[in-house]
């Protein structure tokens, strides 16, 4: 029996594989295990290649998943453009549409000889069955229910809900689509069998939902009152959830008429005295920075979520890359400090979230989450968050007696000034995008623009000590490191553990604050390392040269970097990992002969 | 009168202690006088008015005045006015820049605040000329001016703002200008009244860069109030139809002013909270949202 | 027009005192705002004039006002600023950086020629004698200004008819 099982299907647009992946991710949480779904499209709106990927587990899922157990095909021409994102090994399982009528061995996959390979007239069975192509979804979900033994009975309970609307006629159809599958299944097992284990965590509430939603949800836990923002893929979600929810506490969502009067109403709502946020994806993040850098020099708290997406321009709108990272820390001109931080999971996103209001509200500053594609659209199981662990920070309210002498920006121990807002008797100020004096009057003076810079950047130094904004796993002395961030950190983990099962010495520093680059928590991490990795999805490593901007790195660190749309797998950073071990045996050896 | 009904206001109470660094002899420096004399009138406490700008001469503005001021970013005063106000629907919120601000750099977002209503007082000091960074083209330059960026002449029409928030629907457009600071003041003042997206376009000559034609003697040559020529404020097409002769006479006054103003913007987010706040879920169990059941 | 809201007509002379005091304050106000002006951007003898003309408003409100106190006590005022619109102020136009005392003194000539005008536009419409005999003071205390600042312009030097602005730096860019 298996314990973890990677589905990859692809198809059509018309072929229903999302919503297919949906419903085997909810049967599968229905019945105890954990998942995590993502999705990958084509560019078209309709019609276009899309995927899925679904990883069920009988135990928490760190990541999507390497190469697939499970491959479908419905057309290979749409699988094959899902390349390395829908990976096929020695070791899957491959299904696919029989009425592509290519033979079982000569499907068009290169150089690698799949475990078994089946051809289904998956079609014809929808056809026969349910009148209809379209119940083609159905009837594959019948055939996961036979061979792999997942939602033999939620998934039919969750279409039963999901179309009850619509008339027993339509269940009907699609009932007899999913006995014909699952039938089909039953009448040709596999060689090898691949059932999953029975959870043992069946009938216990979980959470579904994706990285996106997770964002506006924290947000409004956190108190946010205001979003002001501009459609663009793949962020939208958190736009619609803030029009769904926010109204509900008080707060109001702008959807406006562009990317930089999204944001400038954030500040300006933050000016007003609520907490707010934006999201956006890279082109926007890139028109956000002037207002960026007024919120930092205001002093005004805002959350900005950019989810990445492959750049530069509009780049690869519905692919997941790492690449902001540099915009992230350095957009807006001028000595600015601003905070990002980065979720590695759906599961973290709302820690992360929260602390990012929570640092926006003490520091008064604008702080980045540095989402990508994958985590803002990847849906996972989770165990319920205990909403009551986390703590709420808002900003520093002036005193009675700061009011009898209002300076919005007077200097302090640790150069955080109480700040007022538009109602408060007293607090009146100008808020400025020019430097200012202390009270805020307009000033032209470089001595006093030199101790507000100093002001402004100083302020952050106590985040630079914040340990619990980093994880570090493994054997804290090992000589091999990995640094990952963001979902390739998930990757990762399941490599740390491939890893280690091999005997390999390696730990693995996962930072949730990517700026400031906390000096001291980089140097402790690689005190002991002599060779590592810096792992990221970016062409130009610039994790890694972001890190060696602000530290020395030991000399064995270098990048794992690549474009986005081609996700690691945990077995390759394995395999480099057990490169570098090779290499440091090496150095040790020749350390070792005789001097000449 | 106050919100609260009791203090009473001078114009005196909404100066604040910053000197101008405007020319002397800037028409904006009227304005200033303008706008404090209607915020007396309107008698809202200092406390209670944000009022935002974007950058150029005229935006230094907020800083001459006693209010929750903001001096933002070039052309972005309106967007922050609007998330000052749906953050806050009881403040009273004023924007005003130059013309360079609003209808170039800034000339975006006119048109969305007009079409949502929002309750926000938008005065552009409009003097046909960048005098920040000394004396370029600007959006409402005359064709064929000569500039420093326009050696030979300017080949582009001017943007004729009264037209241009007229014709985008805004339910109040006036004019002003400090050949009449009296009317100034109460053109002003019923701008900020007004329940809506409120425009004033305020002649206000540049002393340092402006042509002699658009000083104030200059001014004063082609200025007519609307009321002495009958005009009928309720009547959007006879509106436009003045609005045509901007740049050759200067009509002061309100041009238009919708007899029958629809809510605002504000007054609809208010709405909404309060038909939805009852199915709010506690915060803390929001996550309950994510439940399949 | 110079004021809104006014009946003179039925003007009382507690009222027209009190307008008279407001319309000292204003030019006075309007004054130190140009000295403020002149000391900001530079120009000292103009500052120097508009500091000594703000002296000169505030003596004459003072008078006024004692004036007012000894007629009719601290009686509610019932006109207020609001009503008038640079009466004595000079205009603001009036002003311009490196302006030579002589064009400061010009301006200030202006102003009074205006007030002495608005107050003799203001006679024939007046009914209460004594108002109108308060009004014919102020009329005439305006030519006394206008004497005032004459005989300092006769103290200048004569123009050479050259523009301030053909010495001085260009302005700058911000």
């Amino acid at each position: 029996m298996r314990k973890d099982l990677v589905f990859g299907m692809a198809g059509s647009g018309g072929d229903g594989i999302v919503s297919a992946g949906d419903s085997l991710l909810q049967a599968a949480a229905a019945e105890g295990y954990h998942g995590v779904m993502t999705k990958s499209f084509g560019s078209q709106i309709r019609g276009g290649e899309s995927s899925c990927r679904v990883r069920i587990s009988t135990s928490p899922i760190l990541n999507p998943g390497g190469n697939l157990d499970v491959a479908v095909a419905l057309n290979w021409e749409d699988f094959l453009k899902f390349g390395a994102e829908l990976p096929v090994s020695g070791n899957t399982v491959v299904i696919y549409e029989a009425a592509t009528n290519i033979p079982v061995d000569q499907i068009p996959l290169v150089g690698v000889t799949p475990l078994q390979v089946i051809a289904v007239p998956i079609a014809a069975m929808a056809k026969e069955t349910a009148g209809t192509e379209r119940a083609k979804n159905t009837v594959v979900l019948g055939l996961i229910a036979g061979w792999f033994g997942i939602g033999a009975v939620a998934v039919m309970k969750g279409i039963r809900k999901k179309l009850a609307k619509k008339g027993e006629e339509l269940v009907e159809a699609n009932q007899r689509a999913f006995d014909a599958g699952r039938a089909f299944a039953m009448e040709h097992p596999l060689k090898v069998s691949m059932a999953i284990e029975p959870s043992e965590t069946k009938g216990q509430v979980k959470l579904i939902t994706d990285g996106n939603d997770m964002c506006a949800a924290a947000a409004i836990f956190a108190g946010c009152q205001f979003f002001g923002g501009y459609p663009i893929t793949p962020s939208t979600e958190i736009m619609q959830f803030f029009t769904d929810q926010v109204w509900k506490y008080g707060g109001a969502v702008l959807q406006a008429e562009d990317e930089i009067a999204g944001i400038g109403a954030a500040v300006g709502a933050s000016f007003a005295g609520k907490k707010s946020m934006t999201a956006t994806s890279g082109p926007g993040l890139s028109l956000k920075s002037e207002m960026m850098g007024l919120a930092s020099i205001a002093e005004l708290p805002l959350v900005i979520v950019d989810v990445q997406r492959g750049g530069p321009s509009t780049g690869l709108p519905t692919k997941t890359e790492q690449s902001d990272l540099f915009a992230a820390a350095f957009s807006a001109h001028g000595d600015v400090i601003r905070p990002v931080l980065a979720p590695t999971s759906v599961a973290d996103m709302f820690r992360i979230t929260v602390e990012a209001f929570n640092i926006a509200e003490y520091y008064q500053t604008p702080v980045i989450v540095l989402s990508d594609q994958e985590i803002a659209a990847r849906k996972e199981t989770l165990d319920p968050i205990d909403t009551s662990q986390f703590k709420i920070v808002d900003r520093l309210r002036p005193t009675a007696t700061d009011l009898q002498d209002y300076r919005r920006f007077k200097q302090t121990e640790n150069h955080i000034s109480p700040i007022s807002h538009p109602g408060m008797l007293g607090g009146t100020y100008l808020a400025s995008g020019i430097e200012h004096v202390e009270s805020g009057a307009p000033t032209n003076s470089g001595s006093v623009h030199a101790r507000m810079n100093d002001k402004r950047t100083k302020k952050f130094d106590p985040l630079k000590e914040r340990r619990d904004l980093f994880e570090v796993l493994g054997n804290p002395d090992a000589p091999i490191a990995m640094v990952a961030w963001g979902s390739v950190a998930g990757v990762c983990r399941e490599a740390l553990a491939m890893a280690q099962a091999k005997g390999l010495d390696v730990k693995l520093l996962v930072p949730y604050l990517l700026y400031p680059v906390a000096e001291g928590i980089y140097n402790d991490f690689f005190r002991s390392v002599q060779k590592g990795l810096v792992i990221e999805q970016t062409h130009l490593a610039q994790t890694f040269k972001l890190l060696r901007m602000h530290l020395d790195l030991p000399k064995g660190v270098k990048p794992l970097a690549r474009s986005g749309a081609n996700p690691f797998l945990p077995g390759e950073i394995v395999a480099a990992l057990q490169n570098l071990l090779a290499e440091l045996q090496r150095s040790h050896e020749g350390n070792l002969q005789p001097q000449e | 009168m106050s919100a609260t009904g009791t203090c009473e206001y001078q114009a005196k109470d909404y100066k604040s202690d910053l000197k101008p660094i405007w020319c002397p002899g800037c028409g904006d420096f009227s304005v200033v006088q303008g706008i404090y004399r209607a915020l007396a009138a309107v008698g809202r406490p200092p406390h209670e008015i944000a009022f935002v700008s974007g950058i150029g001469c005229s935006s230094r503005i907020p800083g001459y005045t006693t209010a929750y001021g903001f001096n933002s970013v070039h052309g972005r005063a309106l967007p922050i006015a609007q998330g000052i106000k749906l953050a806050n629907p009881d403040l009273l919120v004023l924007a005003a820049g130059g013309d360079g601000d609003g209808f170039s750099i800034g000339g975006g977002h006119i048109a969305h605040l007009i079409r949502r209503n929002m309750d926000i007082t938008y005065i552009v000091m409009d003097n046909q000329i960048y005098g920040l960074t000394k004396g370029q083209l600007s959006p409402t330059s005359q064709k064929g001016r000569i500039t420093c960026t326009s050696r030979y002449g300017s080949l582009e029409e001017p943007v004729n703002p009264l037209l241009y928030v007229l014709a985008y629907g805004a339910g109040f457009v006036a004019q002003a200008s400090p050949t009449d600071l009296a009317g100034m003041a109460s053109t002003i003042e019923a701008a900020i009244r007004y329940p809506g997206f409120a425009f004033v376009n305020i002649q206000s000559p540049c002393v340092t860069y402006g042509e002699e034609a658009q000083q104030i003697k200059g001014l004063k040559a082609i200025s007519e109030t609307l009321d002495s020529l009958g005009h009928n404020p309720a009547d959007r097409l006879a509106a436009m139809d003045l609005a045509q002769q901007y740049g050759e006479k200067l009509h002061l006054g309100v041009f238009y002013r919708n007899p029958e103003p629809p809510p605002t913007y504000g007054d609809l987010v208010k709405e909404r909270q309060a038909a939805l706040s009852k199915d709010a879920l506690p915060k803390e169990r929001i996550l309950d949202l994510f439940i399949k059941k | 027009m110079a004021v809104q809201g006014i009946d003179f007509a039925n003007l009382s002379l507690m009222d027209a005192l009190d307008l008279a005091i407001l319309i000292e304050d204003e030019a006075q106000e309007r004054y130190e705002d140009f000295a403020a002006q002149m000391e900001q951007h530079r120009t000292p003898e103009a500052a120097k004039f508009f500091r000594y003309m703000v002296e000169n408003e505030a003596k004459h409100a003072r008078e006024l006002t004692a004036r007012r106190i000894h007629r009719f006590g601290d009686a509610p005022r019932t006109v207020t600023r609001a009503m008038i619109f640079d009466v004595e102020a000079p205009d603001y136009d009036a002003a311009r950086a490196f302006m030579s005392p002589r064009k400061a003194m010009e301006a200030a000539l202006a102003a009074e020629l205006k007030a002495h005008a608005f107050f003799v536009s203001s006679l024939p419409t007046l009914k209460d004698p004594e108002v109108r005999a308060l009004f014919e003071d102020l009329r005439d205390e305006e030519l006394e200004h206008q004497q005032l600042v004459q005989a300092e312009l006769y103290k200048l030097r004569p123009e050479t008819g050259l523009s301030d602005d053909d010495f001085v730096d260009e302005p700058t860019a911000q």
